[in-house]
């Protein structure tokens, strides 16, 4: 009875797998990136950043988002990119990974929504310690354009790339 | 009966009454003829024996329902209080503990029947009874107690006997007996002051290992890994060598009391196997016609004639005598919180309104009922946050209670004389501070009693009293809440300390003769600084006093030391009161807000630029007699200038921690205000420079600077 269970639990996961993923495509830079739409919490207009001293360069500061304090990082700097200049378009995009709390990423500008199905997405292997790769686990192809596809535990996390 | 419901009130009660008889038991062993003590205490294990028989936790109700033969016996003067008798009565408040922990994971009173201590109950029993013309009820009701302690404890101190063999393990020991391999069961009793149980079955298991391979182990291998048993597991192991080999090697081990082995066979296991089946059926009958006259038996010994004069000199006595029971409610912690969030959310919204106000007052609208109702919000939010805040305070009683009872032990264990004094106990913290303090304070004393306090031969030398004192003292200073660990010990050996560290390599020879003896002891709260010479159970594994440091600097707390070599110690530390809602100084530098905790400041001074003096290169004051270094905040938060516009004076915050003094340099000051502290979470890291944040009124963020860093 518990192996049936399972396998059909295993099923369902491979469907899943084979099933659509939905991502918000962003603009940071030049480049085209995708988020997981399942890890947005929520997307905010540019407002105070606070900044907060002696913190990682990468992190503008902290904002009030309905009377909760979030870190907010600039992906740019981050990848190692010329620093953010705010215009009309940028937003902070609030994701929420589980157990840790929210986080704001800053974005150029962020463009729409795509369904990307598996065959869709080049995986690119994790292991590959050179800069700006570690910071995305695929590439999907959409009407013929390139979408970088972000790994957010490793932009999130706080090993610095060297 | 259902009386799940019930469970909770029976685990806090059981909690109460456990206490109360840990504590009424030291005062008994120092005064054995106390007849108010010998009373409460026998109150305390009545009503622990009814509560146990009402929740059916027969086990529990059978070891308390022994206990209290005992305290009957005392009471009625037919028996004394002996060191030995206190010992077994600490072993069972220790079992029952144990039974109330299992108790509170699984709603189940567990499997272990705690033989031992109640057959030594009984022995007890009858050593007292044995002169005088034993009392009829008394002595009825041990019989049958000890009747159904018979059966399950016919094997006595082999208790490998107990142990069911499985058909894989009997095929198992077949095959080993054509091999000419022996089967052994072997009982192990540890100490019963051992700490680390575990370790010592580990050690047991390993040397066992060495002659052959271990069977099966009562209770199982990952029970005995996880501490979860007596002071006694068995084991059968299949080895060739002869079975009083094994006992000695398991014997050689530290802190193992006693080794009980046999060789058993086959048949021996067939015919066991067989036999428990029978007496199983026959036992739980017994069990139930024993408790059937345990409700009644309670009553009878008080009813009876000759005992009635005691009752009822008794009773008076309790009533005078009797304890002020704190009355308290208890409250989901939980609810607390969102309560404490509810608060929250309303001192934003006056704070919003403060500052509306602030800017209509800048325009047209002067509006005089509208700043009447702010005036009367604010005077709600401050005495609603008052009174949550009350509730969650909890005296810091609840954690050292148990303390008496530690050093007692300790005592006994490093065969040093010493007592422990302490007052404070009704001073309050924040549950959440009281529920996270009780591991570093008990750290904190035992490394008083071990490293602390010198032997009783060495204190005579010295011209101290024998018997060593440590004191726990707790008090309230401003926003903090103050709790010392002194003892009248050694004190720190400086030099001693120094050598460690240089042996470490944590500082050079160099660095070890610049530095004070402050910096030198500060070592100590160093990760893996273990300065005992001798490892011992009790203190100096290597993870001691930074364990404690960083859990009270979790708590946003902070740890001192004192020490005069030949006279003793002293460790303070230091808590905040309340963690979620302070007052705070709203301060400018730069363009950026920053809070400060008025709590940590002294005082506000306007400096002007030619009071400043250099000491080292560095910017002092003079404040009143006290040399003050200052802090130049622009430059340590790294903010940005615009205008290098000097101002004619400095306004400077003078903070303090403990007899520290600094003298933050801020470019303006806003005005107090209540704040609620918000985490910034874990992503970033800030050297731990800021200490939080905070919404303000506008709704912009505001980081609170933590003092103590600074400092």
């Amino acid at each position: 009875m518990e192996n049936a269970v399972a396998t059909t639990e295993k099923k369902k996961k491979v469907i899943t797998e084979v099933e659509m993923k939905q991502y918000i495509v962003v603009k940071i830079g030049s480049e085209r990136y995708g988020i997981d739409i399942t890890f947005i919490d929520n997307i905010v207009r540019m407002q105070k950043i606070t900044r907060v001293p002696k913190a990682q360069d990468y992190f503008n500061g902290v904002i009030n988002l309905r009377g909760e304090v979030v870190p907010v990082m600039s992906v740019r700097i981050r990848m190692g990119l010329e620093p953010d200049e705010f215009t009309n378009n940028s937003r902070i995009i609030i994701i929420k990974l589980e157990q840790q709390g929210s986080i704001g990423l800053i974005v150029d500008e962020v463009q729409e929504v795509v369904t990307l199905n598996t065959n869709q997405i080049d995986r690119i292997s994790f292991d590959n310690s050179s800069d700006k790769t570690t910071f995305i686990n695929g590439i999907g192809k959409h009407e013929d354009q390139l979408i970088s596809l972000l790994e957010l535990q490793s932009v999130v996390a706080e090993r610095v790339i060297q | 009966m259902d009386v799940s419901q019930y469970l909770e009130i029976f685990l806090d009660e059981t909690k109460e009454h456990l206490q109360s008889l840990n504590e009424n038991l030291l005062v008994i062993e120092k005064e054995p003829e106390n007849k108010d003590t010998i009373n409460e205490i026998f109150r305390a294990a009545h009503s622990l024996k009814g509560m146990a028989g009402t929740m059916g936790f027969k086990r529990m109700q059978r070891l308390t329902h022994d206990m209290e033969n005992v305290f009957s016996e005392i009471r009625n003067g037919k028996m004394t209080v002996t060191a030995g008798l206190i010992d077994v009565l600490f072993q069972c408040l220790d079992a029952l503990e144990e039974y109330l922990d299992i108790i509170q994971s699984t709603a189940n009173e567990g499997e272990n029947d705690n033989e031992a201590i109640i057959n030594r109950l009984n022995e007890i029993l009858q050593e007292g009874q044995g002169g005088g013309a034993p009392a009829a009820a008394p002595a009825g009701d041990a019989a049958p107690a000890e009747g159904a302690a018979a059966p399950a404890g016919e094997a006595g101190e082999e208790k490998f006997r107990n142990i069911a063999f499985t058909d894989e393990m009997k095929s198992k020991v077949t095959e080993a007996d054509e091999k000419g391999l022996n089967l052994y069961g072997l009982s192990v009793y540890i100490n019963n002051s051992c700490l680390l149980k575990a370790a010592r079955a580990f050690l047991v298991l390993k040397a066992m290992e060495d002659f052959g391979e271990i069977l099966t182990t009562d209770p199982s291998n990952q029970d005995l890994e996880d501490e979860k048993f007596e002071f006694d597991f068995s084991l059968y192991v299949l080895s060739s060598a002869p079975v009083e080999q094994l006992i000695e090697a398991a014997k050689s081990i530290s802190e193992i009391e006693k080794v009980v082995g046999a060789k058993v066979t086959l048949e021996e296991i067939e015919n066991k196997g067989k036999a428990q089946e029978a007496p199983k059926e026959e036992e739980a009958p017994a069990a139930a016609a024993e408790t059937a006259p345990v409700p009644a038996a309670p009553a009878a010994p008080a009813k009876a004639a000759s005992n009635k004069p005691a009752a009822a000199s008794s009773a008076p006595a309790a009533q005078t005598n009797k304890p002020v029971v704190s009355r308290t409610v208890r409250v989901d912690i939980e609810k607390l919180d969102d309560l404490m969030n509810q608060v929250s959310e309303l001192i934003i919204a006056k704070n919003s309104l403060v500052s509306i106000t602030a800017s209509e007052e800048n325009g047209v609208s002067q509006n005089q009922p509208f700043h009447e109702q702010i005036e009367y919000l604010e005077r709600i939010t401050t005495s609603l946050h008052e009174s949550v805040m009350k509730v969650r305070m909890v005296p810091i009683e609840s954690v050292v209670n148990r303390f008496p009872r530690m050093i007692r032990d300790l005592s006994k264990k490093l065969d040093k004389k010493m007592e422990l004094f302490m007052s404070g106990e009704d001073t309050e913290l924040d549950r959440t501070v009281i529920d996270e303090i009780g591991d570093p304070l008990m750290h904190l004393l035992r490394n008083s009693a071990d490293h602390g306090l010198e032997s009783a031969e060495v204190r005579k030398e010295r011209g101290k009293p024998e018997v060593g004192s440590i004191w726990l003292t707790a008090y309230q200073e401003g926003n903090n809440v103050i709790i010392e660990v002194k003892d009248d010990g050694n004190g720190i050996d400086v030099e001693s300390v120094k050598q460690k560290g240089i042996e470490r390599g944590i500082i050079t020879p160099e660095q070890a003769d610049t530095m004070s003896s402050k910096e030198i002891i500060d070592l100590l709260f160093l990760p893996s600084f273990s300065m005992a010479k001798k490892i011992s159970d009790i203190s100096g594994r290597g993870v001691g006093l930074d364990v404690v440091k960083s859990k009270i600097e979790s708590l946003s707390g902070e740890v001192e030391v004192k020490s005069v070599q030949g006279e003793g110690s002293k460790f303070t530390i230091r808590l905040p009161l309340t963690l979620a809602i302070i007052q705070a100084l709203m301060v400018e530098i730069g363009k950026e807000k920053y809070a400060i905790s008025l709590g940590s400041i002294q005082t506000i001074e306007d400096v002007a630029y030619e009071d400043i003096k250099y000491v080292e290169a560095k910017e002092v004051i003079n404040l009143r007699g006290t040399v003050i270094p200052l802090i130049r905040m622009d430059q340590v938060l790294e903010v940005e200038r615009t205008d290098e516009e000097k101002p004619e004076s400095l306004t400077v915050v003078i903070v303090r921690k403990g007899e520290r003094f600094a003298g933050l340099i801020v470019d303006n000051l806003m005005g107090q205000q209540e704040i609620v502290i918000k985490s910034l979470g874990k992503y970033i890291d800030n050297n731990k420079v800021i200490s939080g944040a905070t919404i303000l009124g506008d709704g912009e963020v505001a980081l609170i600077l933590d003092v103590n860093a600074l400092i």
